[in-house]
C-alpha cells in the first residue's frame, strides 16, 4: 500500500484546508442559528412565499426556524458543493499529475503494474472523501453541541453515508477523466461538480425535467429529502454506485491501455 | 542469470503516434553483460525505443523480450530486476531526497538501504535537501541511486550523464563499470560519442525511426567510410567516402589536388556520416 500512503499524505495539505474550511462554514452557521433565531423565524415566512425556490432547497416541507431544518437547507448545502468539489479536484489530478509533473517514468520503472496503480490511487481517493466526511462531522457535531440542540441521529448518518456515496461518484467520474488525460482538467472537474448541482435544482424546479435526478448524485444525496425520509432514496444510490463503479472500471481499463507521456 | 540469452532482445518492433512516424522494424539483440550503446539524433526515436521496452508504450507490431521475459504480459517481474534512468530526472518536489530513494525501496519491497548509502556517498547526495531545490544534475544523481539501489540485472539509461559534471560522470561510469563486472548488462542512449567509444563494447545508430547499424564498437570504427581531406589552391577540403577505391582515385584525379589525406574516421565522423547519408 505504498502508493496508497504516499498518495494521502501527498493530498494531506488539500484535505486539510477544504475540510477544515466546509467544517469551519458549518460550524459558524450552527452557532449562528442560537443568534439569529428570532430573523430565522421571519425568514421562514418569507421563504414559504418564494414557490418554486423554496420548493428547490426544500424550505416548503423543512421548518428553517428549527436547528434541523436550518442545517438540512442551509448548511447542507455548502457541504454537499464543498465536498464535491474537492473530490472532483481529487480525482481529476491523481493519475493525470504524473504525466504533467514529468513523475510517470519515475513512478510506471517501479514494479507496481498500472492496475496496481490505479488501485491504490482509488483506494486513496475513496480514503481522503471519508476522511473529509469524517472531518466535517466532527466540526458540524461541535457546532450541533454548542447550539445545544442535536439532529436525529439517523437522518443525520444516512445523510452523511449519502454524502459520501455522492462525493465518490463525482470523484470517480473525475478519476476516469485523469486516467484518459496527460494534464490535470482541474477546471473540467469543478465545472462538472457545479453543472451536476445545477441539474438537481432544475429537475425539482421545472416541470419535465425529473429524469434528471437520475443523472444527478445530488439528488439522491439532498439533505431535505433524507432528514424527511430518515433514509436516502435506494434506487438512486444504487444508481449512483453502478456508476461509481463503471467509472472506476472504465478509468482502470483506459489506463492500462494507453501511451504515458514522459 | 541463465548463460546463453540475450539481455534485450527486440524483433520488428513498430510503434507509431497516430499519423507520426515512432520506430520502424527495430530488431535488436543484446548478450548479458554487455555495455551497449544506442546513439541517434534528437527525436531520432531512441526514448520511444526504451518507454517500449519498459512497457509505457503500446506497440502496434513486433515482440520485446527482457531477461528472457516478455515485455507486453511480464512488465512488472521485469521491472523488479531492471533499472531505469529517464532523461528527464523528475520526482515529487515537496518529497526529500531521502523520502523518495525510500518510496523506490519500498516500491520494490527491498530493503536497499546499504547499497543505496554506498551510491549516495559516491555521488555526494544530500538526503535532506528537497527535490523542489535540486538542479537538473543533483536530480540525475537521486535517479542514478533509484536505478542502481536494488543492483539490478539490466540497467536501462536514456542519456545519463547530462547535466552531470565530469567528476560526477567519473564517478557514474566507475561504479557502472563495477556493476557490469559483476554481471549487469547496461543499455543506455547518448549523443556523448567519446563516453560510447570509452565504456561501450556494442553500438546502435538509429535515424528517423529505423535502426541504420548494429555492431561492436570496434568494428563500427573499422567502418569502410573513410575520412578524404585533400588541399587545393591552398584551401582544406574534406569529405567521407565508401565505396570503390577505384572510383575514389577517379573523382580526385580531376581536382588536381596539392596534397591529399585519406584516414579512417573517428567515431564522430563515422556517427555523422551515417546520419547525413540518406
Amino acid at each position: 500500500m505504498i502508493l496508497f500512503r504516499h498518495e494521502v499524505k501527498q493530498n494531506g495539505k488539500s484535505l486539510l484546508i477544504w475540510a477544515v474550511c466546509i467544517g469551519l462554514i458549518s460550524f459558524g452557521c450552527l452557532l449562528l442559528f442560537e443568534n439569529l433565531a428570532d430573523t430565522i423565524g421571519q425568514m421562514a415566512k418569507a421563504y414559504a412565499s418564494m414557490g418554486k425556490f423554496s420548493e428547490a432547497l426544500g424550505m416548503d416541507r423543512l421548518n428553517i426556524s428549527t436547528i434541523e431544518g436550518f442545517y438540512a437547507t442551509e448548511i447542507a448545502l455548502i457541504h454537499a458543493i464543498g465536498g464535491a468539489m474537492f473530490a472532483a479536484m481529487t480525482g481529476a489530478s491523481l493519475l493525470s499529475k504524473e504525466e504533467e509533473g514529468h513523475t510517470a517514468e519515475f513512478l510506471h520503472a517501479l514494479p507496481l503494474g498500472r492496475s496496481r496503480i490505479v488501485r491504490q490511487k482509488y483506494t486513496a481517493l475513496a480514503a481522503l472523501v471519508f476522511l473529509f466526511q469524517i472531518i466535517t462531522v466532527l466540526a458540524e457535531l461541535a457546532g450541533f453541541a454548542a447550539a445545544g440542540e442535536m439532529p436525529d441521529k439517523n437522518a443525520y448518518a444516512w445523510y452523511h453515508g449519502a454524502q459520501f456515496l455522492m462525493q465518490l461518484e463525482v470523484g470517480s467520474v473525475c478519476f476516469l477523466i485523469s486516467a484518459a488525460c496527460k494534464r490535470k482538467q482541474i477546471g473540467t472537474a469543478l465545472g462538472l461538480a457545479l453543472v451536476l448541482y445545477f441539474a438537481d435544482m432544475i429537475c425539482r424546479i421545472l416541470p419535465g425535467t425529473e429524469s434528471l435526478k437520475y443523472v444527478t448524485p445530488y439528488y439522491f444525496s439532498n439533505a431535505t429529502d433524507i432528514f424527511l425520509a430518515g433514509k436516502m432514496d435506494g434506487i438512486l444510490a444504487g444508481i449512483g454506485l453502478a456508476v461509481t463503479a463503471a467509472s472506476t472500471a472504465a478509468a482502470c481499463f483506459v489506463y492500462k491501455n494507453r501511451d504515458l507521456a514522459a | 542469470m541463465s548463460k546463453g540469452r540475450p539481455a534485450v532482445e527486440i524483433r520488428n518492433l513498430t510503434k507509431s503516434y497516430g499519423k507520426h512516424r515512432g520506430v520502424s522494424d527495430i530488431s535488436l539483440k543484446i548478450p548479458e553483460g554487455d555495455i551497449f550503446g544506442f546513439l541517434g539524433p534528437n527525436g531520432a526515436g531512441k526514448s520511444t525505443t526504451i518507454r517500449c521496452m519498459l512497457g509505457m508504450l503500446r506497440f502496434q507490431k513486433g515482440e520485446i523480450r527482457l531477461l528472457g521475459m516478455d515485455v507486453r504480459r511480464q512488465t512488472e517481474e521485469i521491472l523488479r530486476k531492471v533499472g531505469y534512468m529517464p532523461s528527464e530526472a523528475m520526482f515529487y518536489p515537496n518529497m526529500k531526497v531521502k523520502e523518495v530513494i525510500r518510496f523506490a525501496q519500498k516500491a520494490r519491497g527491498m530493503d536497499c538501504g546499504r547499497e543505496a548509502r554506498k551510491i549516495c556517498d559516491l555521488l555526494d547526495v544530500d538526503l535532506e535537501k528537497k527535490i523542489g531545490e535540486l538542479s537538473l544534475g543533483n536530480r540525475k544523481k537521486v535517479s542514478i541511486v533509484c536505478a542502481m539501489q536494488h543492483r539490478p540485472e539490466l540497467l536501462i539509461l536514456d542519456e545519463p550523464t547530462s547535466g552531470l559534471d565530469p567528476l560526477m560522470q567519473e564517478a557514474f561510469f566507475r561504479l557502472l563499470l563495477e556493476y557490469n563486472r559483476e554481471g549487469t548488462t547496461v543499455f543506455f542512449s547518448s549523443h556523448v560519442l567519446p563516453e560510447v567509444k570509452r565504456f561501450c563494447r556494442h553500438a546502435g545508430m538509429i535515424r528517423e525511426g529505423e535502426l541504420i547499424r548494429t555492431d561492436s564498437v570496434e568494428n563500427l570504427l573499422k567502418s569502410p567510410v573513410r575520412q578524404v581531406r585533400y588541399w587545393k589552391d591552398g584551401k582544406e577540403e574534406a569529405f567521407s567516402y565508401s565505396g570503390e577505391m577505384k572510383e575514389l582515385v577517379r573523382r580526385l584525379n580531376g581536382l588536381e589536388v596539392e596534397d591529399l589525406l585519406i584516414e579512417e574516421p573517428s567515431l564522430e565522423e563515422s556517427f555523422r556520416h551515417y546520419y547525413e547519408e540518406g
